[in-house]
């Protein structure tokens, strides 16, 4: 390998001036690099390929490029008309901002069987489908069953955490199991298990919250005050984000960090610094994508998962998709459409499922591969029980939301502002961030 | 004479000014063209002019000022900290580095790394469980400090910037330091100077014009400054992060307004052309 | 003076120690196997292992480790070169004329405090146009932009210090402008040729954003090539690959940087020497 490395190298020092070498002739793909994402899509792709009926200039070339900054360089190519991808990634929550550059496609006559409204609807826009659903992030609720276990069964501790309910929450709640949890029982839960408040605790902290300031975290954050009822704006288009449900939710977060239930340099963590902290076994609870089952089960064997909370609405967990779209300035828009239709039929379905992919199945569908993938079963019933997209999740400028919400909610965890202050500057940023 | 001087000093500039117009003409043009128009990506060849609009829109916005004063005082304080170490270290290190000059190459080794990387390696570096640095606190002191939240993600950047780049610094003093003649400093031994005068008195006037372009150079490097905090704690929490250079890059790439994200650029190197203009006015007054 | 000297020795042991210490620890973490880096925070790597650095060889076809180092190279060469040669010529006229001192300098040297990012719009309709998008010369001239203004300033620097007087001789024997340039000063200028190539090529090097956006295939620079490695197991950072990669990605400015030093230190004292 090294070797042709070598000669590639010295080729391409002499080809040095001659101008972009670009592959022409087939559909080149632009896919989420790296991960199950990169690897499932690679099977499919291989599939595809290897059928006769795909003339040679319509075969799937994929490219990747860095996940760094993916978006932003994404914008960039789609607004300067590039033609270097015939096919692109979109997010549910960036859709509204890529829709002007891409056209909708057409589904094979399977998809509604083998995702389901709720799926496909991840990837519409103004009521057209853009893309073809291919990976589906909700939330967990991971906690760790050897110390609810434990406990569960000492009476001591159980007085202990019904103190500090009372304490903190002005309830004297008692210990539940993780499926019956209220974000009262997970608040409570974190505080027992966090050594600042309780110096007896297993673990140093009860719980991690995602606290950057980063659009992602926000996702996090909304099943909480959703299930409190929390909506982005009503049915007649006014912004309802000054709500009790945010009120109530962002405080209670903030309670757990100013407690110490959390790291207090969670105010800089993300995903991967949240994994780092609950595998290394000082974290008793908390919530995260799915994408981190096999990682977090992985450190901590005893890790038990479940749906998110749930609240005095309901339980909640906020979903999103990946998928496939054509970009509008393709030059084989037709193999691009041909290659997207068999995608979102159930053989590429199951194919991508069994290689490593997480796509939203609906339950007949993911029983055909629950022998292999049973974690598929149960994300896609939480999706359809619990999963929710805001209004307005999906609008133009949805991304630029979850950035003006980020920057406010995190500043009034790090305590620069109040809530009254936050509530005013995130309802200004919203109105005129969906006016448009 | 004359015209023949004009002639050369325009041969002179003319391989960089056609090579910046080359790279840069068009981009700048309609760079200014968006500044002062209303432009969206999805209609980038159709701007609708509208006049000092997205000024107004970046003068009125709480934001942009944050970010200004935010770079502003992380420019003042690295480069000041910067150049202070840096001079210290080139000075009082020199008679041993005359002798061993692999020295230099241990302390320039933390300049040669992205500064994106860095930004990196502190995430993991400050991080309380996987982290040495926590790791060694918790057990030498029982306990560590939170790096990262509200009142020290300032503090940490700062000391993150100044340690990379003191380096740099460091270089531009020893090469000054090194290149005072040997017998400007024999003689003033000779006439039993001692150490700290030679220095006040001496040596440091000698390198007056080295400290500005150190301190000038820190100073626009710690104002623009992107990666390192980028990477290591993004625009930070409510903000408190955002340097001119994020600010408008998450306006520009992020937000989508292209207008005000030029507008705050203009405005950002109109106030620098300002500044150093003033400064190179009042330096050739004073020399 | 031993006393001195040992105090000497304890300073630089503890600047060096500080201002390395987040390459150390990725240094450490680049040989701890991935049950380690979440086990063991501390510098002391209990079970070395090389895995990290055959898995940034190895990883997977479409990471080619090898094509990224060479991108760069290419890339920072152009971007460090390319504005010695054509800021020379001005800066000897910004330094002894004086000209364009009020409003060339000044504007030229503030584009360092820009974010160029702001042109990648332009720019990659610009490059797109011309072929240049997804090639190491595009890349390079954009680097080359980006290390202009501090070539500017050490060149003007540079050549304010050398004694007039030498050129005032070669004047006087009767070389024309061209030739006394070529002849006299370009010698001179030789150890700031070296500092200004060193210092744009560490930032060619280095650079993420516009690697980023006008690459997609052919020229992915390392800075950009890393952070490929950072996600290929998928979720979140594999903190020992990515250690691994880091270091890999850093050694060839290191190289450039200690070979150059060798030269840079000979020709200080050849500047002392001729002062």
């Amino acid at each position: 390998m090294r070797v042709q490395s070598y000669l590639r190298a010295g080729a391409a020092a002499l080809a040095l001036l001659a101008g972009p070498t670009i592959l022409q002739a087939e559909v080149t793909v632009l896919g989420w690099p790296g991960g199950p994402e990169e690897a499932a899509l690679r099977a499919v792709t291989d599939i595809y390929n290897g059928k006769a009926e795909v003339a040679a200039e319509n075969k799937v070339d994929l490219l990747f490029t860095s996940r760094e900054g993916f978006f932003d360089k994404l914008q960039v190519d789609l607004a300067a008309g590039s033609t270097a991808f015939d096919v692109n990634l979109i997010a549910t929550y960036s859709i509204g901002k890529y829709a002007p550059f891409m056209e909708p496609v057409i589904l094979s006559e399977e998809a509604k069987k083998v995702f389901g409204d709720t799926v496909l609807k991840t990837m519409q826009y103004d009521g057209q489908q853009f893309g073809v659903p291919t990976d589906l992030s909700l939330h967990f609720l991971y906690y760790r069953k050897d110390l609810i276990d434990a406990l569960m069964a000492d009476d001591a501790a159980k007085t202990k955490y019904a103190e500090i309910a009372q304490k903190y929450l002005g309830e004297a709640l008692q210990p539940k199991m993780p499926e019956d949890w209220t974000w009262r029982d997970f608040a409570a839960n974190a505080l027992y298990f966090s050594q600042s408040v309780n110096p007896d605790s297993p673990t140093r902290y009860g719980t991690v919250i995602q606290m950057k300031n980063l659009l992602f975290n926000m996702m996090v954050f909304h099943s909480w005050p959703r299930s409190y009822g929390a909506n982005w704006m009503d049915d007649a288009g006014n912004v309802t984000v000054d709500s009790e449900a945010f009120r109530t939710a962002l405080e209670m977060a903030k309670m757990l960090y100013d407690a110490g239930a959390t790291p207090a340099d969670s105010a800089s963590y993300e995903y991967a610094e949240a994994n780092a902290a609950f595998s290394s076994g000082q974290v008793a609870a908390m919530v995260q994508w799915n994408a981190a089952a096999t990682e977090l089960m992985t450190a901590q064997p005893t890790t038990g998962t479940f749906a998110p909370p749930a609240g005095p609405d309901g339980r909640f967990t906020h979903i999103h998709g990946l998928g496939l779209g054509i970009n509008k300035a393709s030059d084989n828009k037709e193999g691009a459409g041909a290659f997207l239709a068999w995608l979102s039929g159930e053989e590429a379905a199951l194919a991508y499922a069994k290689a490593g992919g997480a796509p939203g199945l609906a339950s007949e569908t993911a029983a055909k591969v629950a022998a292999d993938r049973p974690d598929l079963v149960q994300a896609g019933d939480y999706a359809s029980n619990y999963g929710f997209v805001m209004n307005g999740g999906t609008s133009a400028n949805a991304l630029g939301i979850y950035e003006a919400q980020a920057k406010e909610f995190t500043g009034f965890w790090a305590g620069t502002q109040d809530l009254d202050t936050t509530m005013k500057n995130i309802t200004a940023s919203m109105t005129e961030l969906l006016k448009k | 004479m004359k015209p023949n001087r004009t002639v050369e000093n325009a041969v002179l500039a003319s391989p960089m000014v056609l090579f910046l117009l080359a790279m840069l003409g068009f981009p700048v043009i309609l760079s200014l063209v968006y500044g002062f128009s209303e432009t969206r990506f999805e209609a980038l060849t159709s701007p609708t002019f509208n006049g000092l609009d997205n000024f107004r829109q970046v003068m009125a916005d709480t934001s942009f000022w944050q970010a200004a004063w935010f770079s502003l005082r992380f420019g003042v304080i690295t480069a000041i900290l910067q150049c202070t170490l840096g001079l210290f270290l080139a000075v009082y290190l020199a008679p041993l580095i005359r002798r061993h000059s692999w020295m230099v190459a241990v302390l320039i080794i933390p300049m040669v790394v992205a500064p994106a990387m860095i930004g990196l390696m502190y995430r993991l570096v400050l991080h309380e469980f996987v982290g040495p640095l926590p790791h060694y606190l918790f057990q030498w002191f029982g306990a560590s400090p939170a790096f990262l939240n509200g009142a020290n993600v300032f503090k940490t950047v700062v000391v993150a910037e100044t340690l990379q780049w003191t380096p740099f610094a460091f270089v531009l003093f020893l090469t000054a330091y090194q290149a005072i003649p040997t017998e400007m400093r024999e003689a003033a031994t000779v006439d039993g100077t001692r150490p700290w005068r030679m220095f006040w008195k001496i040596e440091l006037p000698l390198m007056m014009p080295t400290l500005f372009a150190a301190v000038f150079v820190r100073f626009i490097d710690g104002f623009r400054v992107f990666d390192t905090i980028y990477t290591l704690v993004g625009p930070g929490p409510g903000g408190a992060t955002t340097s001119m250079s994020i600010y408008i890059y998450e306006t520009f790439l992020r937000r989508g307004e292209i207008g005000k994200a030029m507008a705050a650029a203009i405005l950002l190197f109109l106030s620098a052309f300002l500044v150093l203009a003033v400064a190179q006015h009042l330096l050739r007054r004073r020399g | 003076m031993k006393l001195h000297n040992s105090l000497r020795w304890l300073v630089f042991l503890l600047a060096a120690f500080a201002m390395n210490f987040p390459v150390i620890a990725t240094v450490a973490t680049a040989f701890k196997g991935p049950g380690e880096v979440t086990k063991n925070p501390s510098l002391w790597v209990q079970a070395p292992t090389l895995d990290n650095f055959i898995t940034v060889f190895t990883v997977s076809d479409r990471l080619n480790i090898f094509a990224y180092l060479w991108n760069s190279a290419v890339a920072a060469m152009i971007g460090s070169i390319l504005p010695i040669i054509v800021a020379f010529p001005i800066a000897w006229a910004m330094s002894r004329r004086s000209y364009g001192r009020a409003v060339m300098f000044p504007l030229i040297v503030n584009i360092r405090a820009l974010p160029l990012i702001i042109f990648a719009i332009p720019l990659y309709m610009v490059y797109s146009a011309t072929g240049l998008l997804d090639t190491r010369v595009g890349l390079g001239l954009i680097l080359a932009i980006v290390n202009l203004p501090l070539t500017l300033m050490l060149l003007v620097n540079a050549i304010s210090d050398i004694p007039i007087e030498l050129e005032e001789a070669a004047r006087v024997d009767g070389a024309r402008l061209p030739r006394m340039l070529m002849r006299v000063v370009l010698p001179l200028c030789r150890p700031a040729f070296v500092t200004t190539f060193v210092f744009g090529f560490i930032t060619g090097w280095n650079e993420f954003l516009f690697g980023l956006m006008l690459t997609t295939r052919e020229a992915v620079p390392m800075t950009v090539g890393a952070s490929f490695f950072f996600a290929s197991s998928g979720g979140g950072v594999q903190w020992g690959v990515a250690a691994a990669v880091m270091v890999v990605a850093a050694l060839p400015p290191l190289l450039l940087g200690l070979i150059m030093y060798r030269r840079l230190s000979g020709s200080m004292v050849a500047g002392a020497v001729k002062g």
